[in-house]
């Protein structure tokens, strides 16, 4: 910084120079006067010998290295007098550039959230997810999530792990609050919070003891249901609420910034985290959580210890599991697996941001390649300048340096507008975003964001600076200030390198438009699935019986019925019924199925869902009957089931499977007789295969009247009118019961594709500002080259060629770069194409289809950009072009 | 091109062809050694060159200013104001402990360049 303060403390240097140089002189005249010459001679004589002053005076102020800055200043000075004095192409330049920049500030805040910034938990390098491994379900589930017996064993035996912990997601009835909620929470190992090495804000987490059956009813609140429930009431502690009718006293809420590790469903975490309301302890485990091989309900963090190895933990994990397969009941070779934490969390999103950052860094450099092309098309008045500045003294570095500084300006201006804008982006985009992104919550413009945007916006200026800055600097004071004229013309070398960053413009477009038009394509043929379900006028309403008063499933069935009841009622309703889980709700709880009299081997049992439904809820859902019939009130007390296509064809293919016996177990075998055949249903995503379907009555066992079930009505027309009156129904059938979701099925449909139209949405609106700068481009290269030749096309048109003929050849010299272009565009887009396979559904990375209409597009609008600028150039009156000169 | 960086150097006369980066040097080297006898300022050392190398080389004050402020901004020169015998005040130049260790090296590969080149010169006879 000492260069800084000297540059400051400018003025009072140079007076001590000065009054160095004073010195020098006046002992020098001193010196001749003492050797016999008179005063005035003298004085003379050593003035002129000293030589000029000033010129000292700067030679000795650049030796001491502040030069530097010195002229970086006056770049700066002259580099603002200039833009002031091209307003237009400044605020075009300053807006393209913060609209660029601001984009990419605002995708690059997500991913450095996402994938740059560690989990926000101690040493998160150490955490790893464990799951398991049942040879039983290994061909379906290659890995399922953990089993509360076994954790207890690795908490003990494991000794690689630091420490282990599992959660699941759970729900409650929040009652007396007002009207009943459903809230989400999860129940915990005590340790969670420690092990995540995560304080609470105040109060305190559970203790180990609350692991303990009878031990547990206390609640840990989240910073956000604190805040909305009890406005942030600091005596919170020690209250207590009513979850599932059953008092929980507040222990703790946890900090603002604490965010339960977002593991994705695909990994048994949950659909979503924001909702999260508290935390409750283990309290023992259920009565069905006892055995070593059963209810794999768990997600399990391990810490591993600091110098262990995730090979040696998992080698560790083995060994134990080997353990727990012997003492189960049904011995068989478990296994374990780890996964580190963070890559489980972000991994599934890494292709899509990566390929969103670089879509929108595509198009900063669109706006870059015009910036050029307009800086470019200045040039000519520039050499001129230049020139002068050369014949002046400058050198070719200094007029590369004042270019640049000139685009470096034009660029902090844009970005520091476009970290603005970016910050709003952000804004709409974490709100409008769907599921999926990993944490997304936690998204904030932090200093690294800071500085990617200021890094960005410098390399920016250089970029689209580098190339004008060159050919500016190539100018020869010479030919430059021989003749005015020539100075105006721009030469064919500038012309083609105009011409040349169109086509890079008209590449990455294409390239852009063939990626988004691919999503599209993507999208539109996920929507076009066969779902095996209707998907239009039906409304679903989940509810949530509270346990307390729905414990047993006469109770639970009442209910549904009178909901039916009264549904059946309502005006428009064609059909009503429940479920347990509807289409596209994910998959719950499963069913092993064998053959009797077949024993099949371990490892080999084939899962199917297994869903209990009322037998009007096929027609309701819209699942069409393939063979056989569904439920009728003669088979009650009947072990029948009906299942979909894809049970019939592996278990009797090619036969008639009505009449077969199947066994559908989950602990001991049930014997049950198949009565019908449904078409197979999309039961997780829409791009996922269909699932094998077991569809149970409610009187198959004491497991088919569910405690939360999804009821459907099918209406005639539009459903959404109907959902205030189903909400009415429900709640008078029992005011006690939350509804915890009410949407017409096309609602869901399109929501469990939101994760598909977002980047899709997002990569149409980057093609779109490509294809909308890249034709501003062609426009500006095009009309600028017809401008320059407008003598030469009068002459033509004196001679007698035809109008059209000169539009013609315009147009064709126009779309050559446009057509190099769309080649080299499509050419790339069917590498990247391939790179991003991950993300298509039912397209090839070279879908002809995509390619024809981008080439179409590109091409229409390309010969519209080239024929708009030729047609206006060249409507004047040929006497008046020549004239012109 | 040499002309003009001859004249901006100030080294005149006895050395009309002389390289201008050698000649950098050696100015700066010059300089150093005067103002290593003694605390000095900018018009005697100019005097003290011309009278030690009895006129040979006549440093200019075009040369003499820059690179003392060179010198002094690299930390090898110190600088302090001060009254000289007649009363005026002026800047008095001090090599620095820096400087002294420069100076050294300095004269050391200035030596063994010129015994280099009066050996090539001789043997290439």
């Amino acid at each position: 910084m000492r260069w800084l303060s000297r540059l400051f403390q400018r003025s009072k240097q140079d007076s001590h120079l000065d009054s160095e140089l004073r010195f020098h002189i006046e002992q020098q005249t001193a010196d001749y006067i003492a050797a016999g010459m008179n005063p005035d001679e003298a004085r003379r004589r050593a003035l002129a010998q000293f030589g000029g002053l000033e010129y000292i005076k700067e030679e000795t102020r650049d030796a001491r290295g502040t030069q530097v800055v010195d002229s970086l200043l006056q770049d700066v000075r002259l580099g603002l007098r200039m833009l002031r004095q091209s307003p237009g192409f400044t605020s075009v330049a300053v807006l393209t550039l913060a609209l660029g920049i601001g984009a990419n500030t605002a995708i690059f805040s997500i991913v450095n959230s996402a994938l740059l910034r560690p989990l926000a938990y101690s040493h998160p390098e150490q955490l790893y997810l464990v799951r398991e491994i049942v040879p039983q379900f290994a061909k379906f589930y290659p890995t399922i999530n953990a089993n509360l017996p076994d954790f207890r064993i690795w908490q003990k035996q494991v000794h690689s792990f630091a420490d282990v912990a599992i959660a699941e997601t759970t729900s409650a009835d929040l009652t007396g609050m007002g009207e009943p909620e459903s809230i989400h929470g999860m129940r915990v190992s005590a340790n969670v919070f420690s092990l995540l090495g995560v304080q609470p804000a105040f109060g305190r987490t559970f203790f180990p003891q609350e692991d303990e059956s009878g031990h547990g009813r206390v609640v840990v609140l989240t910073d956000a249901f604190w805040r909305t429930r009890f406005q942030g009431d600091p005596f919170v502690v020690g209250k207590s609420i009513a979850l599932d009718g059953v008092p929980h006293q507040i222990v703790g809420v946890l900090a603002a910034s604490f965010h339960f590790p977002p593991v994705p469903p695909s990994m048994g975490g949950a659909e979503d985290y924001s909702g999260l309301a508290f935390f409750e302890p283990l309290d023992g485990p259920r009565p069905y959580e006892t055995s070593l091989v059963g209810e794999f309900d768990f997600v399990a963090i391990a810490r591993l210890k600091p110098d262990t190895s995730e090979s040696q933990a998992m080698a560790d994990l083995n060994v134990v599991q080997a353990q727990i397969s012997k003492q189960a009941d049904d011995p068989m070779p478990m296994k374990g697996v780890l996964l580190p934490l963070e890559e489980v969390i972000v991994g599934p999103a890494r292709s899509g941001l990566i390929f969103l950052l670089a879509a929108v860094g595509a198009v900063l450099l669109i706006v870059c390649a015009n910036l050029a092309s307009l800086l470019l098309a200045r040039v000519p008045a520039r050499m001129r300048e230049a020139a002068i500045r050369t014949a002046l003294g400058a050198t070719r570095a200094r007029i590369v340096r004042h270019v640049l500084t000139e685009t470096v300006l034009l660029s902090l201006a844009g970005g520091g507008l476009g970290v603005w804008i970016g910050a709003f982006a952000l804004d709409w985009f974490v709100h409008v975003a769907p599921p999926g992104i990993p944490r997304l919550n936690e998204v904030h413009i932090d200093a690294r964001v800071l500085v990617f945007a200021l890094a960005l916006t410098v390399a920016t200026g250089i970029l689209f600076g580098v190339l004008p800055a060159w050919r500016v600097s190539r100018s020869q004071p010479a030919d430059a200030l021989k003749s005015g004229a020539w100075a105006t013309t721009e030469s064919r070398r500038t012309r083609r390198l105009r011409e040349t960053l169109i086509g890079f413009e008209l590449g990455l477009t294409t390239l852009l438009l063939i990626l988004a038009g691919l999503l599209t394509a993507s999208l539109g043929r996920v929507l076009a699935v066969h779902a095996g379900f209707d998907k239009s006028n039906a409304l679903l309403a989940s509810v949530d019986l509270p346990p307390q008063s729905y414990d047993k499933p006469a109770d639970r069935l009442r209910f549904y019925n009178e909901v039916l009841a009264g549904a059946r009622s309502l005006p428009g309703i064609r059909d009503v019924g429940w479920v347990s889980i509807p289409p596209l709700g994910g998959q719950g709880s499963v069913t092993g199925i064998t053959l009797p009299g077949q024993q099949q081997p371990h490892g080999e049992t084939p899962v199917a869902n297994y869903r209990p439904v009322s037998p009007d809820y096929f027609a309701a859902m819209g699942i069409p009957l393939v063979h056989g019939r569904i439920f009728e009130p003669a088979d009650r007390g009947r072990k029948v089931v009906v299942v979909s296509q894809n049970v019939a064809d592996r278990f009797w293919p090619g036969q008639n499977p009505v009449g077969k016996v199947c066994l559908t177990e989950w602990g001991p075998p049930i014997p049950a007789e198949v009565i019908g055949v449904v078409s197979d249903i999309r039961q997780v995503e829409l791009d996922k295969a269909p699932l094998m379907m077991v569809y149970v009555p409610d009187w198959f066992n004491e497991r088919s009247v569910p405690t939360s079930a999804t009821i459907v009505l099918r209406t005639s027309s539009d459903p959404a009118g109907g959902a205030a009156a189903l909400r009415g129904l429900i709640h008078k059938v029992d005011g006690q019961v939350p509804i915890t979701s009410l949407q017409p099925i096309s609602q869901i449909v399109s929501q469990s594709v939101d994760a598909r139209r977002f980047p899709m949405f997002l990569a149409m609106a980057f093609a779109a500002s490509s294809l909308l700068l890249a034709s501003l481009g062609i426009i500006g290269v095009v009309g600028y080259s017809v401008e320059q030749r407008r003598h030469e096309l009068g002459i033509r048109l004196a001679l007698g060629a035809e109008f059209s003929r000169l539009v013609r050849m315009v147009i064709r010299q126009g779309m050559r770069p446009v057509v190099a272009g769309l080649g080299a565009g499509i050419m790339a887009a069917v590498v990247a194409g391939q790179l991003m396979s991950s993300l298509l559904f039912g397209v090839v990375p070279y879908d002809p289809l995509t390619l024809v209409t981008v080439a179409v597009v590109v091409g229409m609008v390309g010969l519209a950009a080239c024929y708009i600028p030729a047609r206006r150039a060249m409507r004047v009156d040929p006497m008046v072009a020549l004239r012109h000169e | 091109m040499l002309g003009v960086y001859v004249r901006s150097l100030g080294v005149t006369r006895a050395m009309p062809e002389a390289k201008p980066e050698f000649l950098k040097g050696a100015v700066d080297l010059l300089i150093l050694k005067v103002v290593a006898l003694g605390p000095i300022h900018g018009y005697a050392i100019s005097q003290r060159i011309q009278q030690i190398s009895k006129d040979y080389f006549q440093v200019q004050q075009g040369t003499l200013y820059p690179a003392l402020h060179r010198l002094e901004n690299r930390g090898w020169l110190g600088a302090e104001w001060r009254d000289t015998d007649t009363g005026r005040e002026a800047k008095f130049y001090s090599l620095t402990r820096k400087g002294r260790k420069h100076l050294e090296a300095e004269m050391a590969s200035w030596e063994q360049m010129s015994n280099a080149v009066a050996l090539i010169l001789r043997t290439a006879e």
